[in-house]
């Protein structure tokens, strides 16, 4: 079996060029792309589908989001402060220790006066 | 290849009742340069699905920049100008978007012809060495007739640039076209 082999020359290769960029012949298609083109620009721009719509609302979302853990965070704060307020207003407002208590505790330790009480009895 | 267009009293018209708003007049500019819109962007995209797509952003461009358009220059070279970008917008674009799918998304042709099978496989694979500009540049000469200073102002590039181009196209194609084995 021969196996014949050939180099094109310019214009055969200008026509195989021709043959691959060959643009459609059917007039109906041109009608159609035509009327693709025009509600192209009616629209002002391509369909987008359901991520590009997510994807433009990536940017709002994230600044609402940013906006929400502000909020979240000054509450938070907010919060802690009030409890702190609030204890330390309780402290401030609790009755002082009896005298007896308070003298006991200051002059005889604990342990002393559980023995003199064991002893006396 | 089509007949020139430009300059023509009655496009002129038509360009200026679409700059006043006219729909009808903007269909008619569709309809008269739809075709060598197509073959310009044809010629710089890789596809005929990214031709059709290349050609709706060029006219949607077009329809948005009307009233910047001086109706004492030849409309054809303004809009094939405004496709030529947006085909090579839409490379660019593709190029990212599509950096790991390359195999799959090889020059697509729209027909079958009928010619040399091997021809037409090694002339499909031989037009992917080229670059974006020298396969723009030797479908724009070769197949639509542009001269080399129509290809400069459409392109954005130098007349000597096109011209350089399009020498160093055609020696890659005629250097991956040797050789074809013929069809029994």
């Amino acid at each position: 079996m021969t196996d014949h082999r050939w180099t094109p020359s310019e214009p055969e290769l200008t026509d195989a060029l021709r043959v691959h960029y060959a643009p459609p012949s059917d007039p109906s298609y041109w009608e159609s792309l035509e009327a693709r083109i025009l509600l192209h620009v009616a629209r002002g721009g391509p369909i987008e589908g359901w991520w590009s719509a997510l994807a433009g609302m990536a940017r709002p979302a994230l600044a609402a989001a940013a906006v929400l853990v502000f909020v979240a965070g000054a509450a938070v704060f907010h919060t802690r402060q009030l409890d702190a307020r609030n204890a330390y207003a309780s402290v401030i407002s609790a009755a002082p220790p009896s005298v007896e208590t308070a003298a006991r505790s200051s002059s005889v330790p604990d342990g002393d006066a559980t023995i003199d009480y064991i002893l006396s009895h | 290849m089509l007949a020139p267009i430009d300059g023509a009293p009655t496009e002129r018209a038509i360009v200026i009742a679409a700059q006043r708003g006219s729909n009808e007049a903007f269909s008619a500019l569709v309809r008269i340069h739809q075709r060598r819109a197509y073959s310009v962007v044809r010629a710089i995209v890789l596809s005929h699905e990214d031709a059709e797509d290349a050609v709706q952003e060029g006219f949607l461009h077009a329809h948005r920049a009307l009233d910047r358009f001086r109706p004492d220059q030849p409309f054809g070279a303004w809009l094939y100008r405004i496709m030529a970008n947006a085909a090579l917008d839409l490379v660019r674009r593709r190029k990212v978007r599509d950096a790991d799918e390359l195999p799959d998304n090889i020059a697509i042709p729209f027909r079958d012809p009928a010619e040399s099978g091997e021809l037409r496989e090694r002339l499909q694979e031989a037009l992917l060495h080229l670059t974006d500009r020298q396969r723009a540049v030797i479908v724009l000469h070769d197949i639509e007739g542009f001269t080399h200073g129509e290809i400069g102002r459409t392109l954005g590039i130098p007349e000597g640039t096109a011209r350089s181009d399009l020498h160093h196209a055609r020696a890659t194609l005629r250097r991956l076209l040797q050789n074809i084995r013929s069809t029994p």
